[in-house]
């Protein structure tokens, strides 16, 4: 039987090691990895949102309830909160997590407190950045706080200042946003665990196998996921290959362009990677996914 | 012994250590076995290889040349070259340095604090330390020099810290305000408990130091807030009982207490011999020991040389020098010669021109070329060298290197207990490689 690569691989010992301290920590490369895996040469340098959305820290920020990362809505809601699932958290310890923007509007210069809208129903409104505006109760990690929210579920965002009937109030615990190995040692300079289930930092990032993808193409950064493939050199246009998102992509290479806001029948649509990615996308391995 | 790994087995596993870039891996047995074949064969060819393929890359540490463009970071002034005690293995020659005693005047500390502070680059930190001979004989100019780098920091916005070792037989109440308000770092030398001290530390006239020392330490000690006083044990062979001293010394409230042993005296008086150093070595490890169960308890338990080490190894810290001798660092003498170090004071060997014509250029880069580790024998050979540096410059130019055993001896015993508290306290190295 004919070798592969992959065969000679198998046959090398398996080697186990792990960096202990910190410069073997920051210098180590495994095995495989790009040099985008190394911290000095990392996206995360010029681009921290493409490897965590720190955003998401917070969401988890208050027992018993799950924001979303990016406003004030009730995503998840557990025990005797679960009713609250799909309200709005209007304020928390006092502080609204929802205000209006205002500023001198054109034409009316000398008024510079004039709510900002375009004359929609709640467009001058905004949800407070997380990190902002629940920094204040990071130190009540353990205690209560007082938290409003809108009486009924709402996709629409709202001020704070409504009248009782209007609002539920709840106390709820504040959870220790760093981590310490018990009660009583002293904080380490890692988020806390519990702030975030596996997978949630980086839920919220674009989507490699989806859309951004295909946004993001001509090479421009997805080096793990070329967007040319089954390259071959050829002298009268320098080289041949395929669109990745070629349906068939065993034909001789003849590259399809994409597009852009339309659809060519030969190419996969992002419908179609949204749902069977893991079907209709292979590795590329040395520059070829057609095996 | 293999110049480019170091491999060790502890009850945790079997261990790595990749002399460049200092740093630490844990590995199977399958992998150690492959490299202590290697290293057996004496084959660095086989082990650059297997490196390789783990990707471990060894960067190297920094060349003469580049260390030798650095700035001035830190300068020490000997503001008295004179001393009311009579060590006989001081390496200052009981504080004279083999010459007449002398005090710096004001206007050459001036000068010296203004070579620190004015060469600085923007956002530099800086120190300034005094040192002798017994400082505090000369307290007006170490104050009146505080002062004037205090304001040309503050003004150049840089920031400086300032350190004194002193025998301290002459602390007063107003040097504890004077150093509090300058968040001094106090290093008081006792070598020992009463009984030790007294013998290794008397006044000229013969009658021990030590009561008299604690009974001006111990309110200085109570007044702790921004200034730390530290406790620094120079060792020889009549005081080798280090645990008690250091448990003494910490329970007294010293911020930290270090061990450091006598390798060159010019009287030869106190040097440690080999099997003082296998000694010392038993009683440092027993220190660490105990510093361990501390630490595993959740105590503060300030055993300098233990602290720094872990945080040396944890950071995984590879110097090619012991010290900043002649790279950042400068001691400038009462006369204003400049020297590599305090302990070159009125001493050829590592003169480096003087605070009137400035740093001598050529000199420096010849030190820099001269002492960088890789230049050195046995260091070359030897798998701690970047985490040891090559040893204290004065000690080897003096009498050579007889403490290699030593040095090893102690790196093997923190990179153990390093594995260990990795394990049992991560805590306390997320916290300590700040520090």
């Amino acid at each position: 039987m004919n070798k592969t690569p992959l065969d000679d691989r198998d046959e090398k010992p398996v080697r186990r090691i792990s960096a202990t301290n910190l410069s073997a920590q920051l210098r180590y490369r495994a095995q495989g990895n790009p040099p985008s895996a190394a911290p000095e040469s990392a996206p995360a340098n010029c681009y921290p949102g493409l490897v965590a959305d720190f955003r998401a820290v917070w969401r988890r920020i208050l027992v018993g309830i799950v924001l979303h990362e990016a406003t004030n809505f009730v995503v998840k809601a557990y025990g005797e909160l679960a009713p609250l699932k799909g309200h709005r958290l209007l304020s928390v310890d006092g502080v609204p997590l929802v205000v209006q923007v205002k500023g001198p509007l054109r034409g009316a210069i000398d008024d510079a407190s004039q709510p900002l809208t375009d004359g929609e129903v709640g467009d001058d409104l905004v949800v407070l950045e997380w990190a902002n505006a629940l920094a204040a109760i990071m130190p009540k990690a353990g205690t209560p706080v007082t938290c409003l929210f809108t009486k009924e579920k709402s996709d629409d965002l709202t001020l704070p200042e409504l009248t009782e009937d209007q609002t539920i109030t709840k106390q709820l615990k504040v959870r220790n946003f760093f981590e310490r190995s018990d009660a009583n040692a002293p904080i380490r300079p890692v988020i806390a665990r519990r702030l975030a289930q596996p997978g949630e930092l980086t839920q919220g990032l674009c989507s490699p196998w989806q859309s951004d993808f295909r946004e993001c193409a001509c090479y421009y950064w997805a080096a793990s996921r070329p967007d040319y493939v089954n390259v071959e050199p050829d002298v009268r246009i320098g080289s041949r290959g395929h669109n990745w998102l070629a349906r068939d992509r065993s034909a001789p290479p003849e590259y399809v362009l994409d597009p852009r806001g339309g659809e060519d029948e030969r190419l996969l649509t992002e419908v179609e990677l949204l749902n069977a990615w893991e079907r209709v996308l292979r590795f590329v391995i040395a520059g070829n996914d057609s095996e | 012994m293999n110049p480019d790994i170091h491999l060790f087995a502890s009850d945790r596993g079997r261990h790595l250590f990749v002399v460049g870039g200092s740093q630490l891996f844990d590995v199977d047995q399958a992998t150690y076995d492959e490299f202590d074949g290697a290293w057996r064969r004496d084959d660095r060819t086989a082990v650059a290889r297997l490196l390789e393929e783990l990707g471990i890359q060894r960067p190297p540490p920094p060349e003469a040349a580049s260390v030798a463009q650095d700035g001035i970071h830190a300068i020490s002034l000997a503001v008295a070259q004179t001393c009311n005690l009579a060590c006989r293995y001081c390496y200052a020659d009981e504080g004279t340095f083999g010459g007449g005693a002398q005090l710096m005047s004001q206007e050459t500390a001036a000068a010296a604090v203004d070579l620190l502070c004015d060469g600085a680059p923007a956002g530099a930190r800086l120190n300034l330390a005094f040192l002798g001979g017994e400082p505090l004989t000369n307290r007006g100019v170490l104050r009146a020099a505080t002062e004037r780098a205090t304001e040309r920091a503050a003004a150049r916005g840089l920031s400086i810290t300032f350190s004194v070792t002193t025998n301290g037989t002459l602390l007063d109440s107003s040097d504890a305000e004077f150093f509090e308000r300058h968040g001094f770092a106090i290093t008081i030398s006792l070598d020992g408990l009463r009984d030790a001290h007294n013998l290794l530390r008397p006044f000229k006239h013969g009658k021990g130091s030590y009561d008299a020392i604690l009974a001006r330490v111990m309110p200085l000690l109570a007044a702790q807030r921004r200034m730390q006083v530290s406790a620094r044990v120079t060792v020889t062979p009549s005081n080798l009982d280090l645990r008690d001293t250091l448990r003494e010394f910490v329970d007294r409230g010293f911020h930290s207490v270090g061990f450091s042993p006598v390798l060159s005296a010019p009287s030869g008086a106190g040097e440690m011999g080999a099997g003082d150093l296998s000694r010392m070595l038993a009683e440092m490890i027993a220190c660490g020991r105990e510093f361990e169960r501390q630490i595993a308890a959740g105590n503060r338990f300030p055993f300098a040389n233990m602290v720094n080490a872990l945080r040396e190894l944890h950071r995984g810290t590879h110097r090619p020098y012991p010290c900043g001798a002649a790279a950042g660092y400068f001691g400038v003498s009462a006369d204003g010669t400049m020297s590599a170090c305090h302990r070159f004071v009125g001493n050829d060997l590592g003169r480096m021109g003087s605070l009137s014509n400035g740093i001598d250029a050529g000199r420096r880069t010849l030190w820099l070329t001269e002492r960088h580790v890789d230049r050195q024998l046995p260091c070359q050979s030897c798998w701690a060298r970047y985490l040891c540096g090559g040893g204290c410059h004065h000690e080897v130019l003096t009498r050579g290197r007889v403490a290699c055993d030593y040095i090893r001896g102690w790196l093997q015993y923190c990179l153990d207990a390093y594995v260990r508290l990795l394990e049992q306290c991560p805590d306390y190295f997320d916290t300590s490689a700040s520090r």
